[in-house]
């Protein structure tokens, strides 16, 4: 930062870097400064420079994210745009069969309906949230046994095994109720905490049950 | 347990939720990043009303592909992954007729240091010297810098020979720190 400095950096030519290019700097930061190099790490200009190069990087990450707060929010009806272009059926996944009633029905479900099913249940669960949702099995054929591993976020200060033992239960539950499938075994998976409640979760969950458009 | 509000979660729940077919939970992600995915367009592409059409194209690819996203914490970098593609394949419908040798000559305004030396903040002199780089060296700087591509990767992406993505980093880089040197 001194005016030592400025001048060093003036040209970042090989003449004021010790015979190194600035790009074989901006390499050897990216390499982690491995191997070491002391013709580099010994030089006053090498290391002024690799210091100008660290700056910049900071603050590029940081002027994009700065950059990214003068922007305005998303469009309420662009939102609703974006939402109304993707498709469903993209993250429908498999059919899943389901009993037939006559012997020319051929009934099924989608992958997506059922984790749909797995989601809303285990939701419903105090101090639970359904992170994801994975059917392992040949989920097409009727009747084939099927794993189900549901990962699952928990509110912290709840018991863990507790929350994990009524997810099992649900999920087993609602798909014992509302699927032909042949669960084998479903899996829960802590993945995450959830905050602990505050006092204005009530007003927070007004809010976002109130406005979906 | 009251429903979780989905606005307090993070990017990975959100990101599986997603892949799972939870469009309330893409929802929130579109409105966490859309002003940053705003913000990388904008400086890729320029002040143009092409900036929404990029950024809704960019997450409908992302929900078609999110069961190829392997670890949903990284949502965002992979977002803007998609999202500079989007936009250097606007860049080539725009204008594929651009002349490398004249793209790596040229240079920042004259006066550029002294705009860049009335920033307010570091952030915003970036921003400023950024603007100030001839186009196609914003764009490796960028790809660079914030994306971290390889040089290869860069390369590859803008159909440039690798030499030429060398000498555009090169120049960009001593022009980024001229600059900003002049930034106190």
């Amino acid at each position: 930062m001194t005016d030592r400095d400025t001048v060093r950096l003036e040209s970042l030519e090989p003449d004021d870097l010790d015979g190194h290019t600035i790009d074989e700097l901006a390499d050897y930061l990216d390499a982690g400064m491995q191997p070491a190099d002391p013709s580099i790490d010994d030089s006053a200009a090498c290391q002024n420079a690799l210091a100008a190069i660290v700056r910049l990087r900071h603050s590029s990450l940081g002027s994009l994210e700065a950059a990214a707060e003068q922007e305005a929010p998303a469009d309420e009806s662009w939102i609703s745009g974006v939402l109304a272009n993707i498709s469903l059926e993209a993250r429908a996944g498999r059919d899943v069969p389901l009993r037939p009633a006559a012997p020319t029905e051929r009934p099924v479900m989608t992958e997506g309906a059922i984790r749909s099913l797995v989601r809303t249940a285990g939701d419903a669960v105090p101090d639970a949230l359904i992170a994801r949702c994975t059917l392992e099995g040949d989920v097409t054929e009727l009747g084939a046994p099927v794993h189900i591993v549901v990962e699952i976020a928990v509110r912290a200060g709840s018991t863990i095994q507790r929350v994990a033992a009524d997810v099992r239960e649900t999920v087993g539950q609602v798909l014992a109720t509302q699927t032909d499938l042949l669960v084998e075994a479903v899996d829960v998976v802590v993945r995450d905490l959830l905050p602990p409640p505050t006092s204005d979760d009530t007003a927070a969950h007004d809010d976002t049950e109130e406005d979906p458009a | 347990m009251h429903h979780q509000p989905l606005t307090d979660l993070d990017d990975a729940v959100l990101a599986g939720r997603s892949s799972d077919g939870d469009v309330r939970a893409f929802e929130v992600l579109i409105r966490r990043y859309t002003p940053l995915l705003r913000a990388y367009a904008r400086r890729t592409l320029g002040s143009t009303d092409e900036l929404d059409d990029v950024v809704q194209e960019t997450f409908i690819t992302a929900w078609n592909r999110l069961d190829r996203l392997d670890d949903g914490a990284r949502v965002k970098a992979w977002l803007m992954r998609i999202l500079s593609r989007k936009c250097i394949d606007r860049i080539r419908a725009r204008r594929f007729h651009d002349d490398v040798t004249e793209l790596e000559v040229a240079a920042p305004a004259a006066d550029a240091p002294e705009r860049v030396a009335e920033a307010r903040s570091r952030e915003e002199a970036v921003e400023t010297a950024l603007a100030e780089l001839p186009e196609a060296q914003r764009r490796c700087w960028v790809m660079k810098e914030v994306l971290e591509y390889s040089y290869e990767a860069i390369a590859e992406e803008l159909d440039l020979p690798a030499s030429t993505v060398r000498g555009l980093l090169s120049r960009a880089r001593k022009n980024m720190i001229r600059l900003m040197e002049g930034w106190r």
